[in-house]
């Protein structure tokens, strides 16, 4: 399977060649176009793996469907073509065993060797990191597509390293972060717009989204209209 | 200190690599990540009662941070919209900013609000203007693409669209042509900018966003 990132980053889509046989399980309603030849099974479950009902319930929790669609090649070389619905970029990530804890709604797309499940991060996470409650938690090993709204960038974090709340897109469990003020004093960091940051320590790849909606929406809200 | 803007013209971002001893001042909220060593302090935007005016007259934050490294570090700055960043250097000069515009300036960059006028106004350009003086780079960014343009003599702006212009340049507010033209065209009013210097405009502007969802909302 080749993958190929196109009109990145506003208005990112994926393409992907499958050979016969091969097969990838994509977010709900993120399929642009594809060729004839591949067959499409929509169920709660991974692809051949475990899960069902309450698997797929726990992934409603993080903000991801509670079906997944796998597309499989039943012809040689056919290509798929998918994009989140926002705007926004897409990044692709090779796990060799391991797990990644992504945003709620960023993961896009993985290849069968991924396990895709939900979890908790814990109480101050839940309410401050400006993610939202449950997280995607993918393990396994093969290749993991996410996307979000903004520009995606990734750094390796070997220490410490600051990232303001909402700018989360994924981690590396080898990363672990605690919710902590953006400079030293808590009253200057609310003054300074910044308020709470989230805080990664540990070794490991963190990606980031550059920009985020909610500061969007409190541009654009106040201009609405009441309905 | 090294700073590139990325991802322009959709999504652009300042990623800024600070050597020892660096410093740039930003607009608060800016901040997307940082290095753990990078240190950012919070102060007034100039004076007490000039920081207030900026506030609730030039939709400008009181206060803003200066970020600084006592090792090498990096720093990443956004806006709150998509859209895209222009980097220009001050030698002495001026230049004029719409109200959140503002990223990111050298600490030898001074902010100041100043009256824009009751036609900048009527232009949807905001009663008040970002004044920036002094030496050093300067970084300000818009909803949409930015592009620049030398003018002499005068100039038609759409209204919402001007981003930062000279203070060698005028602005005037004219209708886009006779009444009828002016209200059915959907241009309606225009910018009439006059004078000899830069001018920067936005490909897109906010208010035709909240417009278009206004009337896609039911």
């Amino acid at each position: 399977m080749r993958h190929q990132m196109l009109c990145q980053p506003a208005a990112t889509a994926l393409r992907f060649e499958l050979d016969q046989g091969e097969s990838i399980t994509c977010e709900v309603g993120a399929m642009i176009a594809m060729s004839s030849g591949l067959t499409v099974e929509t169920t709660s479950k991974s692809k051949g793996g475990s899960g069902g009902i309450i698997k797929g319930l726990k992934r409603m929790f993080s903000g991801e469907s509670f079906f997944l669609n796998h597309f499989t090649a039943q012809q040689p070389s056919q290509s798929l073509l998918i994009g989140p619905t926002m705007l926004g970029d897409c990044v692709h990530h090779t796990m060799r065993g391991g797990t990644m804890i992504v945003q709620g709604s960023s993961w896009l797309a993985s290849t069968p060797g991924i396990d895709i499940d939900t979890t908790w991060q814990g109480f101050t996470s839940a309410i401050f990191s400006g993610e939202s409650m449950f997280w995607v938690k993918c393990s396994g090993s093969g290749q993991l597509y996410l996307s979000s709204y903004g520009a995606i960038h990734c750094v390796e974090v070997n220490g410490d390293y600051t990232i303001d709340t909402g700018h989360i897109v994924a981690f590396e469990d080898s990363l672990k972060f605690n919710i902590g003020k953006a400079s030293r004093s808590l009253i200057g960091s609310f003054l300074g717009g910044e308020g709470l940051v989230c805080k990664f320590h540990g070794q490991g790849k963190l990606y980031y989204q550059s920009h985020t909606l909610p500061s969007l929406g409190s541009l654009l809200g106040p201009k609405l209209k009441a309905k | 200190m090294q700073v590139d803007i990325r991802n322009r013209p959709s999504f652009a971002n300042l990623h800024v690599q600070f050597e020892p001893g660096d410093k740039i001042i930003a607009e608060a909220g800016a901040m997307a990540t940082m290095s753990a060593n990078v240190e950012m302090k919070t102060r007034l935007n100039g004076g007490f009662f000039g920081a207030l005016a900026r506030r609730f007259l030039g939709n400008e934050s009181i206060f803003i941070n200066e970020f600084s490294a006592p090792s090498a570090g990096e720093l990443v700055l956004t806006q709150p919209f998509p859209g895209d960043m222009v980097c220009t250097e001050l030698r002495g000069n001026t230049l004029f900013l719409q109200p959140g515009a503002f990223i990111a300036c050298d600490p030898g960059v001074r902010m100041s609000l100043g009256w824009a006028g009751v036609r900048s106004w009527i232009a949807g350009e905001g009663l008040f203007r970002l004044k920036l003086t002094g030496t050093g780079r300067l970084w300000f960014g818009a909803y949409g693409a930015i592009f620049d343009r030398e003018i002499s003599g005068e100039h038609i702006v759409d209204s919402g669209h001007l981003v930062a212009y000279e203070p060698s340049i005028s602005i005037n507010v004219g209708m886009a042509g006779g009444i009828f033209t002016s209200f059915f065209s959907g241009e309606g009013l225009i910018t009439r900018v006059r004078g000899q210097g830069k001018i920067y405009m936005q490909s897109r502007s906010f208010d035709g966003l909240a417009a278009w969802t206004n009337a896609h909302l039911w």
